[in-house]
């Protein structure tokens, strides 16, 4: 491996909108910090946790335009090769800076209600969407892992940010002390095959993978390999390592958990995908049965438990991993068109979740927030307009067409097909059908059951928002569906393409 | 013949040791640290002893009872305590490793240039922008 | 087996006779040190201090130490014997082996080693250990809450103290303490000493030693008045004086560490006869005795420090003072190749 010398590390173009999120995030702090009466009651804490939210908001708005601005024609390294900027992450970088901006809208009715405002949660997001930006750039398993460790400890305290909450509390020690785990299993897998190859770098990896031609790779990299995957597995909460999404999910502030569904998966299934597809490509033939595998289990999992859970949460964890499950379907095809449908899928499922977590966002009774399935029965009557867009996004979840959902789905069974995965696939529409039964069940819960209390009329105006932005976009997906998938097919071909 | 052994066995390590001894001459700086170590022990170790046996040991319930003003203690004295001790130990934690970050660089500034210069600017003002912020929080106050 | 002889054992002999010439001196000045105190405070007390014992009392330290050897050692119940037992001993051993690498004049080292600095300051930092375990075995409320004072204490200081000495470092460009001295040699005598060009430094580095080793005004791990004397308050005879050696050994060697990094080691303080007579450890020995008796005067002399004060002197003073210092010093050396003193050598 050359030397890099000072002024190749300091190209920082490519880096911008990670460097600006970065000193945005130091700067809301300070400016959470000064503006807040240290002696300050729960509404002056509030007050400056709104003013850095909005700023929050714009700042990673800003940095939207940042990364389109300054996504390269093709493939770009940096920081001693240690940063790659490409279609495929500007795919992924501007999704999960919708989905860190829309949760971040979406939170502070929330927090204001349950009396935990503090200008902390904003802020700590924009630190975890640095680390996601981070994630998804990285060339390098030092960058990945520095970047995956910024994203989970903001993750952490985002989970127990509701203190006086015992299952907060709970749900952040428990993401916390199974994370770290994970991490050091991922790190042990890192080491393992640096012992066995002498880089870390993915471009370099590649090629060592590549020179094994298809032989048996030693047992050291296979290992390696494993604990990587396992590592990254239980970041995405496959199964089965997905034991903390329903607890962490649960207990964590809703507005953290809607975060916790969209951002960090999306994170690290592009994570996920750029470790396999461009260092372990020559691995192929090793790691696809097992990414087999772990989607079967996750589909499988994700529809069978979350049928008899009465709370939404819950419910909508037990989804998450279901939904990891399929888009994992496209990367064990290990193609392009898989690739391409693992991007649409992950596209359309941000605004799908976050589209039903506004929903949920919005279930209240007397200022209270309910969680219970059950506590939706009559909705329709009560609050029509709520209830129907909860049923599109139950209904894209699902996977019914002619919404947003189906074609998510369709792409991958498509792309799993033509590779040959025909059981998988089938494994993949069963499932569906089952998780169908319990999306759908809350549509008619909703719309047959007799309400006993009425919820709150009262959905926040950007929660609202978010959710007809969410509502609209779903459903009329297929009308113009091009420049989704225009954009993830010339993103894939710049993550295979290289 | 045991001596003949023993001038072998010793001629024998010899030639390894002393080959070893040269190529870690950086090992064999520390070797009068580790003697000290092992005598401090010794004295350590022989001072408590040696005060042990020759004083007369009577020990009795009420001589062997922690000290409590006079009272029998009344709980355990491993009780909760005040959780600024905590923050205390992370905030050490934070700065000491920092310090430890600074040592190699300080040493090897004049080397490194203004790169190496600005690069731990840079971590310093991140540092401190988080200082700044305990600060305000009162993390640093103790009533 | 000549052989034998001539590489190992007589080597070995040697070191051992180093150290013996080390600690023998030492244990004995840390005795003269508690009559050295006693003497001075009562002297600015306008008292007599220890006269009973030889004369001018001279023999008191020894009859203390004999005193002490022959009482019982008690271990309270409900501690954790071992514990009990180990902990005064590695205060003892800590504040023992960290001048393996003091340097007391030239090429009068122990052990010359390139990260002595980091050693000394590892070691020192160390001593909180026997503090902790001593606190937590007693199973006493007065030593544990002495024990946690005085642990959160020695920690923050030590943060300071680090900076500061990473602040002479980049004047040096060496973490070897003989390289250090050095680097304060020049034409100008004692004006060389980064004492001059550091003084803020120099300062809170002194402060710093003192809240370091619990001493006056610090002294609050083992305030007489509410915690009994703090984290030792179950120790008896031989454990207590092990702490009590420990604890004055520290302070001779945060003296020293003191000379060394900012009073110029064992050089003389002009560069002329009759001062350059004088040998290297005799000065290396008077600017530490000087540095002792800053720490009895300050005993004698400030009231104690509230716990709050205290960490606020620590945190919100010295703290910001000594990051600051450490970005200006490093601009200093690095942007204007700006060195305080003569005899600076970039390795």
């Amino acid at each position: 491996m050359e030397t890099t010398s000072a002024g190749d590390i300091l190209i920082l173009g490519p880096v911008l909108p990670e460097i600006f999120l970065a000193l945005t995030g130091m700067a809301l702090l300070m400016v959470g910090v000064f503006t807040r009466d240290p002696e300050g009651d729960v509404a002056d804490q509030a007050m400056a946790a709104r003013l850095v939210n909005r700023l929050a908001v714009g700042a990673l708005l800003v940095a939207l335009v940042l990364v389109v601005a300054v996504s390269p024609e093709a493939r770009v390294t940096t920081l001693g090769d240690m940063f790659v900027l490409d279609g495929y992450a500007v795919f992924f970088k501007v999704l999960v800076l919708l989905a860190s901006m829309l949760s971040l809208l979406m939170s502070s009715q929330y927090l204001e209600l349950v009396r935990s405002a503090r200008f902390e949660y904003p802020t700590l997001v924009v630190f975890a969407t640095v680390g996601m930006l981070m994630m998804i750039s990285a060339n390098d398993f030092l960058a990945l892992y520095i970047g995956l460790e910024l994203q989970s400890l903001c993750l952490y305290v985002l989970a127990t940010f509701q203190r006086e909450d015992v299952r907060s509390s709970e749900a952040g020690l428990k993401y916390f002390i199974l994370s770290s785990l994970a991490s050091g299993i991922l790190l042990y897998g890192i080491s393992l095959i640096y012992g066995f190859t002498g880089t870390i770098n993915f471009d370099l990896l590649g090629q060592v993978f590549v020179g094994y031609g298809g032989e048996v790779p030693p047992l050291g990299v296979l290992t390696g390999l494993m604990f990587v995957l396992a590592g990254l597995a239980f970041k995405i909460s496959a199964v089965p390592f997905h034991m903390w999404t329903p607890d962490v999910y649960d207990g964590a502030p809703t507005p953290a958990t809607a975060f916790f569904s969209v951002g960090p998966k999306i994170a690290a299934v592009a994570l996920l995908m750029r470790v396999m597809m461009e260092p372990f490509v020559g691995l192929v033939d090793q790691w696809q049965q097992v990414i087999v595998l772990i989607s079967i289990a996750s589909m499988l999992v994700g529809a069978f438990a979350a049928i008899v859970q009465t709370n939404i949460k819950r419910l909508m964890a037990y989804s998450s991993i279901g939904h990891v499950g399929y888009a994992l379907m496209g990367l064990a095809a290990g193609s392009e068109a898989g690739v391409r449908g693992v991007m649409v899928y992950m596209a359309i499922y941000l605004f799908m979740n976050l589209g039903a977590f506004a929903c949920i966002l919005s279930m209240r009774r007397r200022d209270t927030m309910v969680v219970g399935i059950g506590d939706l029965a009559g909705l329709s009557k009560t609050q029509p307009a709520l209830a129907a867009a909860l049923a599109i996004f139950m209904f894209s979840l699902a996977g019914v067409p002619p919404v947003a959902g189906f074609f998510a789905k369709l792409y991958i069974f498509v792309a799993a097909v033509d590779a040959g995965l025909f059981v998988l696939a089938v494994i993949g529409v069963l499932s569906s059908v089952v998780a169908a039964y319990y999306y759908l069940r809350i549509v008619k819960i909703m719309y047959f059951d007799e309400a006993t209390q009425p919820l709150d009329r009262a959905v926040g105006r950007e929660v609202g928002w978010v959710m007809l932005g969410t509502g609209v976009l779903v459903l009329l997906f297929f009308l113009y569906p091009e420049p989704l998938l225009a954009n993830a097919a010339s993103a894939a071909t710049a993550l295979l393409g290289s | 013949m045991g001596g003949v052994r023993a001038a072998g066995l010793a001629s024998h390590r010899d030639n390894t040791m002393g080959a070893l001894l040269a190529e870690y001459q950086l090992l064999a700086e520390y070797l009068p640290i580790l003697i000290f170590l092992g005598i401090a022990i010794v004295v350590a170790g022989a001072a408590v002893a040696m005060s042990y046996v020759v004083a007369q040991q009577r020990p009795d319930v009420a001589k062997e009872s922690p000290y409590e003003c006079g009272f029998e203690p009344f709980e355990d004295s491993r009780s909760k305590f005040d959780v600024r001790f905590y923050l205390v130990a992370i905030l050490f934690i934070i700065f000491d490793l920092e310090v430890a970050f600074l040592f190699p660089w300080a040493v090897a500034l004049t080397d490194i240039g203004a790169f190496g210069f600005w690069s731990m600017m840079v971590f310093l003002a991140v540092l401190t922008v988080g200082f700044i912020y305990e600060w305000r929080k009162g993390a640093l106050e103790w009533e | 087996m000549v052989e034998f002889w001539d590489v190992y054992l007589w080597p070995t002999l040697w070191i051992v006779l180093q150290i013996v010439a080390i600690v023998a001196p030492l244990l004995l000045a840390v005795a003269y040190l508690t009559y050295f105190e006693r003497k001075v405070i009562g002297a600015m007390h306008l008292r007599l201090g220890p006269n009973v014992v030889g004369p001018f009392g001279l023999l008191q330290p020894i009859a203390d130490g004999m005193k002490l050897f022959f009482k019982e050692t008690v271990v309270p119940t409900g501690a954790n014997r071992a514990v009990f037992v180990i902990a005064p001993m590695i205060t003892f051993i800590l504040a023992l082996v960290a001048w393996a690498v003091i340097p007391f004049g030239p090429g009068l080292v122990l052990a010359d080693i390139n990260v002595g600095l980091l050693y000394l300051f590892g070691i020192s930092s160390l001593g909180v250990y026997g503090i902790i375990m001593a606190g937590w075995a007693s199973n006493s409320k007065y030593a544990f809450l002495g024990s946690l004072r005085s642990a959160a204490q020695m920690v923050s200081y030590e943060v300071s103290m680090g900076l500061i000495i990473v602040t002479v470092v980049l004047c040096v460009g060496s973490l070897n303490l003989s390289d250090i001295v050095r680097a304060q040699e020049g034409s100008l005598g004692m004006f060389n000493w980064f004492v001059f060009p550091l003084l803020p430094m120099a300062v809170i580095f002194f402060v710093s030693t003192l809240a370091e080793t619990n001493r006056h005004p610090f002294d609050l791990p083992e305030a007489e008045a509410e915690l009994v004397s703090g984290y030792n308050v179950e120790y008896s005879a031989m454990t207590f004086a092990l702490f009590f050696l420990g604890e004055y050994a520290n302070m001779i060697l945060m003296s020293a560490m003191t000379t060394i990094l900012f009073l110029g080691g064992w050089l003389p303080p002009f560069n002329f006869a009759p001062f350059t007579w004088v040998p290297g450890p005799v000065w290396f020995a008077l600017k530490i005795a000087a540095c002792l008796f800053v720490f009895v005067w300050v005993r004698a002399t400030f009231p104690r420090y509230r716990y709050d004060q205290l960490m606020r002197l620590g945190w919100k003073v010295f703290l910001p003072i000594s990051l600051v210092a450490v970005v200006v010093v490093a601009g200093a050396v690095a942007v204007f190749g700006w060195a305080p003193a003569e005899g600076v050598i970039h390795r």
